[in-house]
């Protein structure tokens, strides 16, 4: 071992000699040695290795040491050398240093010679005195060079990132600046610097530059090394074609790239995929078909980019006039299309169709001085003006090369290889591939092995088992079969998984996970995967499903991100348009988080908001709305595979589920209403109003602000009325300018200037008057109902109740009142189970509203909806849906109250905060007579409405408490001490708790008396018909169309809405 | 395919049902846990036919829940990469058809519907043939090859092929093949 670390040495030395003698040669050299010994010299280039980074960290100290004690310096090195070895191999030691000194001495004699030898030319230029230089100072010289040396050698024998990062440039070295000069004579003028140098050298005022380099590269420029500007400038003085004026610092980052030598282009070949760089054809893929290295020429095929017409017109022209052709550069460049021979006959041009000798004889196409074969251009070319440096041919454009008549020609093979070709290390150990090329071409195996040529494949084939066959990667091709699934790892699609449903040669159509879309991959970009990936959803600052701004007037959704574009769902509502975007036609992202769109019905809808489509191409589609964006919505429909889902419409052919009461044209309504309802109701609208006053517009899903109440008035609160409307404002740095509001609060207003394009929020008493006085002339009193408030409170019915507190409990307590209420409560918010916010919105009392007339009119119906003269349909509920998001610390402060208020003024027994409260009216005999009609929810005042029996933990509570859910016609199983279970229906509820049942699921057995303890209701199962046994809306029956946890889905039979309940509260039907 | 397999679970019941019908409430509680359910490793649970034991319930610390080992017997539905499965088709549209397998979903692909049918658009989206005789629409009754399963943690998607020997339409809607 130590020996050989010696003889290293040794060799090492030689490197040393001949690397002063000769570059190349010492490059041999060490191939040689590579050949040799390469282990031994691996295993030494690590040792050095450290010590190398020693070294560095060394380094400074050592170059002071270097001056005074050099050879010192030689020993610290070579023990430090020998301490690491003497672990390995001690007895060698003593050898060692003896080797290491002579290895100096030894050293020292030949540096010398070489020295003469090298630098006769330089030591003659030296001073006078210099030549009697002694021998220490000789040696001191030598030993400053050998130090170099032995560093270049270290340097040479490995190439660690820690030897490299050392190398770079810092702010020590000398610096490199750019000088300009005349462009063709940069070599010229770094000679002339080089002479001018040994020159004034010789004249004793040496030039203070280190070096000047020319680059083949770059004309016009020289670099020129050294510690300032001004040595430069000294030494470029005077120098013709060097520019005096411009020296420029190369920033120390950039002093790599300048001498840093671009790796050479891969060669080009036959059938590899080339790009044009200039001409016509510029930019357009192009297949090599033949190269000639020498002449460095290469015939590429092309498709041709020939407009015929012009063509045919030129040769006839051309007989007569010859070539005017001046314009021939502003023409448009044709469109790349195949040539077609019987179009080429129609134009009558003259086709010579003979053998081209260049290429195997094969016949050609020949007019127009080019050359065609199958509608290709074969086009010679010189190699420097095409480019096949990281050509990969897209998908799309290899498909356009493929002549859509050749099927599965020889193209089609050219296809997956030519990709292969280009992309190192596609294949992974255990890849399933297939040969594609070769003999033997459609072997199957599994890659064993990848180096950096060849991948090393296991043939599957049992007689070649245990074999291992070596491929070039070109002749190889994944292999994979339908129903594969995989990930797609480049390209377009990056990132995307799904399963395979085709394979072609080199490509498949694999059908994404998550957007069920055919996506065209090359075989080359995917691998086997198991994992399930929702693909790109990230381009720039933009996600999937951004609202996006394509140009002053059209936004889109995005609906698919690629690698470097994306699909966008324009905002025409009138059909699906999808664009492929770039990044960089992407205006902005926009934020619609408040904006608001009108339904059919003039519901606001916000986003997350569930509409159902009713008009237009996309009719009968739901689904929330993700974005809005000036009345039209972006819908999410799960159902709807194409464009991720995503419909455009517009906002007036929807209508919003969940039963968002529209306000706006509530006046003339009101009015009706009151009509309808005389002096009765009218109070308690009026009483409820001043509380919802702030508010009547707000009836977003955000349910922002529902815990304002009474006089107080938050800023963040929506005022839809305003929105949409034409303001001018009358102060501040906008005054003057007119606009349209497109979002209102209390305090600010957000105006879409006219005259520019731009959305300011401004104060609201910025406004003219127009607008402002309106709400300043008492708060929230200036809206359409104002002139009610007034009257309610000066109703004479409660004229002691101030608005705040809450008179308006009162109409709870009145069994007419009750009904009105349910049925606008949409089960979603009962759910929520928040129960003091639903009320305070406006839904509430315009449900109120609308719900009146019928109620009183005819009291009794449980039809009563459709029939509702202001009736809208209140579909299905709103997941998610409104009112419910408010904040709860102020519903609380606001239930608080009415439970406070009522409690004393009525002589309530319980407060509404108490669980038997709200469920009792419906249990008590008396009121339950009037809950047929109620399709849901109760009371409108906010406070009770809240903590009404409709959410169902209160319904279950009710339930247990009161323990009289029994309803006829419901299947029970009936458990009685000591006895099996058994099914039975319910005949008849009897006050006293007791129920009569009939036994047999369908009732058909025999009548027994059971207590609701023993009682238990049996599940319904999705289909069933159920009756509502708790809540609000007991006694009403439905089908149960769906089961979701602990919630069933039940479509009402008289209403035929949809709720959700919880599946406790239900009991099912027999079925008859 | 179906197996009948047995399985363990450990259900947890609210001190609430404790009492005669413990029994009875712990298997429908599992019965309205399991069914319905899907593991990549047994597929779809479809129902759970005997509860073989129930072990001794464990009173969890701080929430006075019982949990109950259970072993039960139980009907799955697992699809394979191969089997052939009669579906009703739920949905057609370009790209393909959607089947539904009992509570499997399977998607046939256009690239694996025989070239000689064509997407036909319309009022009712149909794959058909060029003379009409064989029409795949929404709610046809159609054989097909399961070519590829991917299995997520509650659903096993398939992807099938009716491009094969006796594959395809069995049955329309409106009865007849």
């Amino acid at each position: 071992m130590g020996y050989k670390k010696y003889s290293d040495d040794e060799e090492e030395n030689d490197d040393v000699e001949e690397e002063a003698e000769d570059v190349d040669d010492e490059e041999e050299e060490v191939e040689e040695e590579d050949e040799e010994e390469e282990e031994e010299r691996s295993r030494k280039r690590k040792y050095k290795g450290s010590q190398f980074i020693d070294d560095v960290a060394e380094e400074d100290d050592d170059e002071d040491e270097e001056e005074e004690a050099p050879r010192k310096r030689r020993h610290r090195r070579a023990s430090a050398f020998i301490d690491d070895e003497v672990a390995v191999a001690s007895d060698d030691e003593e050898e060692e240093i003896e080797g290491e000194d002579d290895f100096i001495q030894d050293e020292g004699v030949e540096m010398i010679e070489e020295e003469d030898r090298g630098r006769k030319h330089h030591r003659s230029m030296l001073p006078e005195d210099d030549q009697q230089e002694n021998v220490e100072d000789l040696e001191k010289f030598i030993q400053q060079r050998y130090g170099r040396h032995e560093y270049e050698e270290f340097e040479e024998a490995e190439t660690t990132d820690v030897e490299q990062q050392a190398l770079l440039p810092s702010v020590k070295d000398p610096k490199l600046w750019m000088v300009k000069c005349l462009p063709g004579h940069e070599r010229e003028a770094s000679i002339c610097l080089m002479q001018k140098f040994m020159d004034m050298d010789m004249q004793g005022k040496p030039l203070l530059i280190k070096s000047a380099i020319a680059l083949d590269h770059l004309k016009g420029y020289l670099y020129v090394e050294s510690e300032k500007e001004a040595y430069v400038r000294e030494a470029i003085r005077g120098m013709r074609m060097i520019s005096q004026r411009e020296v420029k610092l190369v920033p120390i980052k950039e002093m790599t790239d300048v001498l840093s030598v671009e790796k050479k282009s891969v060669d080009i070949d036959q059938d590899t995929w080339v790009r044009v760089k200039n001409g016509v054809y510029k930019g357009d893929l192009a297949k090599v078909v033949d190269v000639d290295h020498v002449r460095q020429r290469a015939t590429i095929k092309l498709i041709p980019r020939v407009d015929l017409q012009v063509l045919a017109l030129k040769m006839n022209e051309g007989l007569q006039k010859g070539g005017k052709d001046a314009d021939m550069k502003n023409k448009p460049r044709p469109a790349p299309r195949f040539i077609n021979k019987q179009e080429l006959q129609d134009l009558k041009i003259s086709v010579d169709t003979k053998r081209d000798p260049n290429h195997a004889g094969e016949y050609f196409e020949f007019f127009g001085g080019m050359q065609f074969k199958d509608g290709y251009l074969y086009k010679g070319v010189s190699l420097k003006s095409i480019d096949s440096n990281g050509v990969v041919p897209s998908f799309d454009e290899l498909q356009k090369f493929q002549k859509p008549t050749d099927e599965g020609g020889t193209d089609s093979m050219g296809l997956p290889t030519a990709l292969a070709s280009k992309r190192r290390g596609q294949f992974v150990k255990g890849d399933a591939v297939i040969v594609v090329q070769g003999d033997l071409k459609n072997l199957m195996g599994y890659v064993e092995k990848v180096d950096e040529d060849d991948v090393y494949v296991r043939p599957k084939d049992k007689e070649l088992k245990g074999s291992t066959l070596a491929f070039k990667d070109r002749q190889l091709c994944k292999f994979f079969k339908t129903g594969d699934h995989v990930k797609v790892v480049a390209g377009t699609h990056e990132g995307a998984t799904g399963m395979i449903v085709r394979v072609d040669l080199g490509s498949v159509v694999i059908l994404s996970d998550t957007t069920k879309e055919d996506l065209k991959v090359f075989t080359a970009n995917i691998v086997e995967s198991s994992e399930v990936t929702s693909g790109l959803n990230k381009l720039g600052d933009y996600e999937l499903h951004d609202l996006v701004l394509l140009d002053q007037s059209t936004v889109g959704v995005i609906v698919r991100v690629e690698k470097d574009s994306c699909q966008v769902l324009k905002g025409t509502p009138d059909r699906a348009e999808v664009l492929t975007v770039k990044l960089r036609d992407m205006r902005k992202k926009l934020f619609d988080r408040n904006t608001n769109a009108q339904d059919r019905d003039s519901n606001v809808i916000s986003l997350k908001d569930i509409v159902r489509v009713v008009e237009g191409p996309f009719k009968g589609r739901e689904g929330p709305v993700e974005h809005i964006n000036r009345g039209i919505l972006f819908i999410h429909d799960r159902h709807h595979l194409e464009n991720g889902g995503f419909l455009c419409v517009r906002g007036m052919w929807c209508v919003a589920l969940g039963g968002s009461r529209n306000r706006l044209d509530r006046g003339g309504r009101q009015a009706h209403n009151n009509n309808f309802n005389g002096g009765f109701q009218a109070p308690m609208n009026y009483l409820q109003s001043p509380r919802r006053s702030p508010h009547p517009f707000h009836q977003g899903p955000g349910g922002h602000g529902g815990s304002t109440f009474g006089g107080r008035q938050m800023g963040r609160r929506r005022d839809h009325g305003l929105v949409g409307t034409t303001a001018k404002i009358r102060t501040g740095p906008f005054k003057g300018y007119r606009g349209r509001v497109v979002d209102a609060t209390d305090h600010d207003v957000r105006i879409e200037l006219e005259s520019q394009m731009k959305v300011v929020t401004v104060r609201r008493d910025q406004l003219s008057d127009a607008v402002g006085s309106q709400y300043h002339n008492g708060g929230g009193a200036s809206y359409r109902e104002s002139p009610r408030y007034g009257a309610g409170s000066e109703t004479p019915l409660h004229p002691s109740r101030t608005p705040m507190h809450p008179a308006f409990m009162t109409p709870m307590r009145d069994p007419s009142a009750t009904p009105i209420h349910d049925g606008m409560r949409t089960p979603m918010r009962d759910r929520a189970w928040n129960p003091h916010t639903a009320m305070n919105t406006p839904l509430r009392d315009s449900s109120w509203d609308d719900a009146n007339p019928s109620t009183w009119g005819n009291s009794g119906t449980p039809q009563y909806q459709p029939g509702t003269p202001g009736g809208r349909q209140y579909e299905a509920p709103t997941p998610g849906g409104r009112g419910w998001a408010n904040t709860p610390t102020g519903s609380f402060s606001e239930a608080g109250t009415p439970s406070e208020s009522s409690g004393p003024s009525y002589g309530i027994p319980a407060s509404p905060y108490l669980i038997g409260t709200p469920g009792g009216p419906p249990m008590t005999p008396g009121v339950a007579s009037y809950l047929p009609s109620t399709p849901g929810g109760q009371p409108m005042t906010p406070g009770t409405g809240g903590l009404d029996p409709t959410s169902p933990a209160l319904g279950m509570g009710g339930l247990e408490i009161e323990n009289k859910w029994g309803l006829p016609e419901i299947v029970v199983t009936v458990r009685k001490a000591g006895e099996e279970a058994q099914v039975g229906v319910i005949q008849e509820a009897m006050p006293d708790g007791t129920c009569r049942i009939a036994l047999g699921s369908s009732g058909e057995g025999d009548m027994i008396i059971a207590t609701h303890a023993e009682l238990e209701l049996v599940v319904p199962k999705k289909t069933d018909r159920i009756k509502i046994v708790s809540g609000e809306l007991r006694r009403s029956t439905g089908k149960l169309i769906g089961i979701d946890g602990a919630d069933g889905i039940v479509k009402m039979d008289d209403t035929l809405d949809i709720k959700i309940l919880d599946m406790s509260s239900l009991g099912k039907m027999a079925a008859n | 395919m179906f197996f009948h397999i047995y399985l363990e679970r450990n259900m947890q019941l609210h001190p609430r049902h404790f009492g005669p019908h413990l029994r009875d409430k712990l298997i429908s509680k599992l019965i309205q846990d399991v069914e319905g359910t899907c593991s990549g490793r047994h597929g779809f649970v479809v129902a759970v036919t005997a509860v073989e034991t129930i072990g001794q319930g464990l009173i969890r610390d701080g929430t006075g829940y019982v949990t109950f080992p259970m072993k039960y017997q139980c009907v799955v539905f697992r699809p394979f990469k191969g089997e052939i499965l009669e579906s009703v088709v739920t949905m057609v549209n370009k790209m393909g058809f959607f089947a539904e397998a009992g509570p499997v979903q399977i998607f046939v692909s256009n690239h694996l519907i025989p070239d000689d049918m064509v997407f036909q658009s319309g009022d009712v989206p149909s794959y058909e043939t060029s003379d009409g005789s064989v029409r795949i629409q929404k709610d046809s009754e159609v054989r097909l090859k399961i070519v590829g399963t991917r299995v997520d943690a509650t659903e096993i998607f398939c992807i099938g092929t009716i491009k094969d020997d006796f594959l395809g339409l069995i049955g329309n809607p409106g009865g007849g093949a």
